[in-house]
């Protein structure tokens, strides 16, 4: 009858494809709403399709981080200062930059589609576990360990944007005086 | 699923957030189009690294989210006082570096 390994992998494939399309879906609607509130939430819709998709391709540690550090932290921002700016809608009209940008894209996409056509990918034997592979405590080990340069540097990185912000906020924007 | 649709998804999703920095005028938009770019680019390198069995592109994912996160601050620091000073948020018409 049904073999249970397959019935898995139907079902993993069908919802990858559905959730992949509502991804795609999203991030169209994030380019084509002219209200910026609205964009923010498509974005956040897509912020959490790519969570579930990093969650079936075994990250489940980057999948709290994205939707801990993205659809959290970074997306309230965005609405706080849609918020303060006020949203308002923009008007879209057809012109010569839109047809240009429309080239550029189809042209990049065209190169996107011959880079990916070399072929698949061979797996390659890796001294992960499967079932240790993206938890929290692999991705540590990794990191604390491979990768400490590249963990430091993103900390003065976090560090310097920090202050460069506060920098930024501090000091009164009274409009400046023309000479 | 195979590579093949991993890879359509990702460039797809690149490409749109592509078109939207250009063709949008509002910052805030533009930034949100970047952000697509950072997300479909991190998709992709970590469904290659479960393809490959190996964890180096998660933690290059990892990586990329804390230079988007630095960057989105900045950002919208920047935006904020750019709107302080001149009171408008079309790109087309920010075309002086002085207030």
């Amino acid at each position: 009858m049904f073999d249970l390994a397959t019935v898995f992998e139907f079902t993993r494939d069908t919802v990858i494809f559905t959730v992949g399309i509502t991804a795609v879906l999203a991030s169209l609607g994030v380019i084509l709403c002219s209200s910026p509130i609205y964009c923010a939430l498509y974005l956040i819709s897509h912020m959490i399709c790519l969570a579930l998709l990093f969650l079936l391709y075994n990250a489940e540690f980057l999948a709290a981080v994205q939707i801990i550090v993205y659809a959290g932290a970074v997306m309230i921002l965005f609405l706080f200062i849609i918020a303060l700016l006020g949203g308002k809608k923009e008007i879209q009209e057809n012109s010569l930059e839109r047809s240009i940008a429309f080239t550029f894209i189809l042209t990049l996409a065209g190169e996107l589609y011959l880079s990916a056509t070399v072929g698949p990918t061979q797996q390659i034997e890796g001294e992960i576990s499967p079932e240790l592979f993206g938890t929290a405590k692999a991705i540590g080990l990794e990191l604390y360990s491979k990768h400490l340069i590249a963990f430091e540097l993103a900390s003065a990185l976090l560090l310097v944007a920090a202050v460069g912000v506060i920098c930024l906020a501090k000091f009164s924007f009274a409009p400046l005086k023309r000479r | 699923m195979g590579q093949e649709f991993v890879l359509l998804i990702s460039s797809s999703v690149f490409c749109i957030g592509a078109c939207g920095f250009i063709i949008r005028k509002n910052p805030l938009i533009m930034f949100m189009s970047v952000e697509l770019m950072l997300n479909s680019v991190n998709f992709l390198l970590i469904a290659y690294s479960s393809f490959l069995n190996s964890l180096d592109g998660q933690i290059f994912a990892l990586i990329i989210m804390t230079v988007a996160a630095a960057e989105v601050v900045v950002g919208l620091a920047i935006i904020l006082t750019i709107f302080r000073t001149r009171h408008e948020m079309d790109v087309d018409h920010i075309n002086a570096l002085k207030g």
